[in-house]
């Protein structure tokens, strides 16, 4: 983290007291953000890796218990067990993923949701904000329509922007304080269902990576079945090709297993930040002093950003 | 909860399952015949039956304590768009002040002359 020290700064452009004030907020300035914000901006993360996977993990699953199902037909089809097409069953029904889908899509929300109220970013506030300092220019300028005669009513740009960023001030403020006082005890009692969400996701990747083991075992049996019985009807070519399929099968499963055990690996990192996030958003009354500190660079950092951003120039 | 239920979802039976399968798994690669490897196969799928019955009412389970949950997060997302709304308001009433300073100044380019 590092001042800046280009900020331009002008004295004498500011009015009354943000004179003494805003140069002391943009002294600040840096690539801080909240605590609140980071662990937020964490479990964001962590959600949408947690959600994407999840659910191409859930249609892999499905999808290659399907495989299995058609594969032992197709073994199956010349021996006395009849084979109906229309038998097979889904690992996870239609119900069942749907529910999967809602619930991982809510998680979703929820994160995003709090990302972008913990952010300190509005694009509204600065829009408003920003449209006073040119109002006001305006107004100076309506009332001191002849440039050569002694002004009544001036506004300079620096003292203009000056007040589009103490508006700002006072928005990110008052957003801050609505912020913190209702936030926090949302997160909080959310922690459990949160933890509740993560045992059940988890319980469903130890399955899918138990069944999805059996299912390519069962895929892999059924190929060596099909070399032995039927592989002196093929080519050299195709035989070996067939072969291959095996060692193709293993790998798979490998990866597939891997990737599994690496999504549960997710999904706990997902609790924890979670907890993480809750414990920090209770910790109002005793925050360490750095994370005050780093809650304050990180308004300072915003308003410095966005006074760096206003017009130096009369509109 | 009846006593098979009981059985049927404790853990360890469907590990004790999966276990069997494992075992019968390595004897079939170490079987020298076609016929042994069919025996060995023959006894095995029952059991893979067995497991993935185990595993569909888990995860049917796991699918009933979902939807359980469900409500609750849709609530506290409620909650956090109420607070998104609040943030939307404060910041609507700091438009009302900016768009009043702009009638002032629109009154003040009309009657500057008058000044």
């Amino acid at each position: 983290m590092s001042a800046k020290p280009t900020i331009p700064v002008r004295p004498g452009h500011f009015p009354g007291p943000i004179s003494l004030v805003l140069p002391l907020l943009l002294s600040f300035a840096g690539c801080a953000t909240s605590p609140l914000a980071k662990h937020t901006a964490e479990f964001a993360t962590a959600t949408n890796a947690v959600v994407d996977d999840s659910e191409n993990a859930y249609r892999a699953a499905v999808r290659l218990h399907d495989d299995e199902q058609l594969s032992a037909a197709v073994q199956k089809y010349d021996t006395n067990q009849p084979w109906d097409p229309h038998n097979i069953k889904h690992l996870i029904d239609a119900r069942g993923l749907d529910a999967r889908a809602d619930i991982l899509d809510g998680l979703k929300t929820y994160a995003q949701t709090l990302a972008d109220l913990t952010s300190g970013q509005s694009d509204s506030l600065d829009t408003t904000a920003k449209s006073i300092g040119a109002t006001l220019q305006q107004m100076s300028a309506a009332v001191n329509p002849d440039a050569t005669a002694t002004p009544i009513f001036s506004i300079t740009p620096g003292e203009a922007n000056a007040a589009s960023t103490a508006l700002k001030a006072l928005g990110d403020y008052l957003i801050s304080n609505k912020v913190k006082s209702a936030v926090p005890k949302v997160i909080h009692d959310m922690d459990p269902n949160i933890e509740a969400l993560s045992n059940l996701l988890d319980s469903d990747i130890t399955i899918l990576r138990r069944q999805s083991g059996n299912d390519y075992e069962q895929l892999l049996m059924q190929q060596d079945t099909f070399i032995r019985k039927s592989g002196a009807e093929l080519s050299p070519i195709e035989r070996r090709a067939e072969i291959k399929k095996l060692g193709q099968i293993i790998l798979r499963k490998e990866a597939t297993d891997d990737m599994l055990h690496q999504l549960q690996l997710t999904i706990k990192s997902l609790a924890e930040t979670h907890h993480a996030l809750a414990v920090a958003a209770q910790s109002k009354d005793n925050a360490s002093l750095s994370e005050r500190i780093a809650e304050l660079k990180a308004t300072a950092d915003r308003l410095s950003h966005f006074y760096n951003s206003l017009p130096t120039t009369t509109t | 909860m009846d006593a098979t239920t009981s059985v049927l979802q404790n853990p360890a039976t469907v590990d004790a399952y999966q276990a069997v399968y494992d075992t019968l798994g390595r004897a079939y690669w170490d079987a020298s015949t076609i016929d042994a490897k069919d025996l060995i196969q023959g006894a095995r799928e029952p059991i893979y039956d067995i497991i993935t019955e185990l595993d569909e009412a888990q995860l049917a389970a796991n699918t009933t304590a979902m939807l359980a949950l469900q409500s609750k997060i849709k609530d506290t997302n409620v909650a956090l768009h109420k607070i998104k709304d609040a943030i939307d308001e404060i910041t609507k009433n700091l438009n009302t002040a900016t768009n009043v300073v702009s009638a002032i100044s629109n009154v003040l380019a009309i009657t500057a002359p008058l000044l």
